[in-house]
């Protein structure tokens, strides 16, 4: 048995970067973070997914070290959140990018723009601070929200 | 005279005999002899035990054992740990629990793992099961404090409560307060994985007061050091124990108090926690220190010097979970000390650095390899290898069960001659006869598989991740483990071939999960058109699989035997491939 020979194996179909672009855009990312560059090649959670170890023992290291901070997103009808780490962002820009593709959405925040006759397409981002009050998302600058934000809704318009 | 015996035994006769039978493999065997032993068997039946909670449905399971009082159900696939099994895959406990409430009045025992438990879940555990005495949380999700109220103020006669490794939301820590002052009857409870709001202590107090078979506790983060003491004095019979974090300035009384609070028990032999560590408070633990056989610092950030001096004091140490901070001095000394070790776990403390912030190589296993010769089950993450060492080790230790190993920079080669790896790995099946689970990383051929494949015949589980050439690595597997059950794969180039060819050898595994691989849609669909008794399932993000072509590789794709058929429970981003299911999502 060599090579298989149908028509998804070949050299040049899109599966060969499937596997390929998986392993070196990890590592690309790694470099690049360390080279300050900001990318958006991969969605940024890949990189929790390598190497295989479990959430609560990487994530106590980076508690310690502060590169991750994790919160809960919550989309109003689903009672399981969803985990995001809000320093592999750097911005409110980044964040929404990343929460649309996760929850297939559009997301109105204090700098978005609505069309207001599809409201139904959109759906309305708040946080929890440490307060416990909720609060549009944006309207503090980044770092602020940083230090006050203990987790995310997502609320139909 | 021959045929009258065999009919001659009263079904109670039978069904005393069975209670003796307690292995669900011999018990399985039973009911396969004749009917009516199938009938008194299933009849009997008290412990059920489902590694897949797709592979049969509640009322098949019902319908079966009628007067089952234990049940233990996993969930998620086990790459769902590092994050690959999207949120919202499934794995919902609370139908299994609807059914149970009217079938099993008498269920006693919950055990769960991987699975989404919500609060509606807990508070009909709460009301239903009279008798309830077990509940086992593992790697669990989707509930808060206020189901965990429920369950502590409803079961009177709680035993073990272990929620380790969950993740609970923080509503309110008084749920603990909950258990009613009638409630004495805890064995054990596990609150590790609760954050800081979510303990009151001085309910945990009164709680442990009052329970005089407690054996096992394990605290959470928040409980500083200042209060473990109260608590080992309130139970000396402790036979395992998880502090919370174990930091504080050091003030002698506080150091005797605690120095004194350990030695006061004399049964204590398992001990846990251990966050962000003050390694003037070690001592402390010397008293009991040389009955210690199972010790977990994985949380422990305390550097080499530190953890060789405490390990020297535990010579009869079986389990070791530790970081790398351990380094290869730190377990040469662990080599020389503990001849008993049996399980050795070493985590990396920087996983996501490029250089390695400590120093700890392949000569820390090897060393161990050699010191340890009880040594069974290893996880080691390290950042180089090579096959001589792979080689020694498997020589040192050929009764290895469990061997997983993560070289953290995926496709790394031997680091003396450059070489794949395959000749290391290929060693240590060779050798180690009973091996049951295996982890390959490190850069490796399709070689390694044909090793796997003629040598690893007890080999249950095996995980693999950027790894091989060919569809051939990924046929040795599967046409030559025997006794394979759970095979997951990440990042390998393999396709169809393989698997269509082996298609038959899916129906006797639990499970096989492999993503960005190249396993073509139209090939999935085939496998689900052929194998009835297979569920084949896609999970795809992105876009639905059906608009690309055939040809198109699936990202992830899990395949699972099962009398259940499809799931009715499917989230939009997975797509059954089963003939009978037409998709409309």
């Amino acid at each position: 048995m060599g090579r298989p020979t149908s028509s998804s194996s070949s050299i040049d179909s899109p599966n060969h970067f499937a596997f390929s672009s998986t392993a070196s855009s990890q590592r690309d990312l790694t470099t690049d973070l360390r080279l300050g560059l900001s990318i958006s090649i991969a969605p940024p959670f890949v990189r929790e997914q390598w190497p295989p170890m479990k959430a609560a023992v990487a994530e106590e290291e980076h508690e310690c070290n502060s590169s991750t901070f994790y919160v809960k997103v919550y989309m109003e009808g689903i009672p399981i959140g969803r985990k995001l780490d809000l320093l592999a962002h750097e911005s409110y820009y980044d964040l929404i990018r990343t929460l649309e593709h996760m929850f297939h959405t559009n997301i109105i925040w204090a700098e978005a723009e609505m069309d207001r006759d599809h409201y139904e397409k959109y759906h309305v981002l708040t946080y929890e601070d440490k307060e416990g009050d909720w609060m549009m998302v944006g309207d503090v600058p980044w770092e602020m929200f940083l230090s006050a934000v203990r987790r995310l809704k997502i609320s139909k318009c | 005279m021959q045929k009258e015996m065999a009919y001659s035994f009263p079904d109670e006769v039978l069904k005393h005999v069975f209670s003796f039978i307690q292995s669900d493999k011999d018990r399985n065997a039973v009911s396969l002899v004749c009917k009516s032993w199938y009938e008194i068997e299933r009849w009997c039946r008290r412990k059920v035990f489902i590694g897949n909670c797709y592979a049969v449905s509640p009322r098949m399971v019902i319908r079966r054992f009628p007067e089952v009082r234990s049940i233990e159900l996993k969930g998620k696939p086990h790459f769902a740990d590092f994050n690959l099994v999207p949120d919202g895959w499934g794995g919902y406990v609370l139908q299994w629990i609807a059914e149970m409430a009217g079938a099993y009045p008498w269920l006693g025992e919950i055990r769960l793992k991987r699975m989404v438990v919500t609060d509606e879940s807990l508070e009909l555990i709460a009301k239903s099961f009279k008798n309830f005495k077990v509940l086992v949380l593992f790697s669990c999700e989707g509930f808060s404090t206020d189901g965990l109220a429920a369950i502590a103020a409803s079961c009177k006669n709680l035993r073990e409560l272990d929620l380790r490794e969950s993740e609970v939301d923080d509503l309110s820590g008084h749920w603990l307060a909950q258990f009613p002052e009638t409630c004495t009857s805890l064995v054990s409870l596990n609150i590790s994985c609760l954050g800081s709001d979510e303990v009151s202590f001085s309910a945990l107090e009164r709680l442990v007061d009052r329970c005089p078979n407690l054996r096992s506790l394990q605290l959470n983060r928040a409980v500083t050091l200042d209060k473990i003491a109260n608590i080992l004095r309130r139970a000396p019979q402790l036979v395992d124990f998880g502090t919370g974090n174990y930091a504080a300035e050091l003030q002698p009384d506080v150091f005797s108090n605690l120095a004194g609070a350990f030695s006061s028990c004399k049964e204590l032999k398992s001990l846990s926690g251990f966050w962000d560590v003050v390694p003037a408070y070690l001592p402390a633990l010397y008293s009991i220190c040389p009955r210690l056989t199972s010790l977990n610092l994985s949380y422990a950030t305390i550097q080499s010097p530190d953890l060789i001096k405490l390990v020297s004091h535990c010579p009869r140490l079986q389990r070791l979970l530790v970081l790398d901070y351990v380094e290869d001095s730190g377990l040469e000394e662990l080599a020389s000390s503990c001849k008993d070790l049996q399980e050795l776990r070493v985590f990396p403390s920087d996983p996501f650095g490029v250089e390695p912030n400590v120093s700890l190589t392949e000569q820390g296993l090897v060393a161990v390899s050699l010191g340890c010769p009880k040594l069974q089950s290893v996880l080691y993450f390290c950042r180089r290898m090579s096959n001589a060492a792979l080689v020694t080790i498997a020589q040192n230790c050929p009764n290895l069960t469990r061997f997983r190993l993560c070289i953290i920079e995926p496709k790394t080669p031997d680091y003396l001659t450059l070489d794949p790896l395959d000749a290391g790995f290929g060693a240590i099946v060779e050798h180690c006869k009973d091996l049951r689970r295996l982890s390959l990383s490190g850069l490796l051929t399709d070689h390694v598989f044909e090793y796997i494949g003629t040598y690893g015949k007890k080999l249950e589980m095996l995980s693999v991740a950027f790894a091989g050439d060919s569809d051939l690595g990924l046929h040795h597997v599967l046409s030559g483990c025997e006794s394979l059950r759970k095979l997951e794969i990440r990042d390998c180039p393999f396709g169809d071939k393989a698997l269509l060819a082996n298609a038959a050898k899916l129906e006797t595994m639990r499970s096989l999960w492999m993503s960005s691989c190249a396993m073509s849609f139209g090939a999935c669909k085939l496998l689900g058109q052929k194998m009835p008794k297979l569920n084949v399932e896609v999970i795809d993000e992105t876009e639905p699989p059906d608009s690309r072509p055939e040809s198109y590789p699936v990202d992830k794709l899990y395949i699972y035997r099962s009398v259940a058929g499809p799931r009715f429970d499917m989230p939009p981003f997975l797509w059954s491939m089963d003939e009978a299911v037409k998709i409309l999502h």
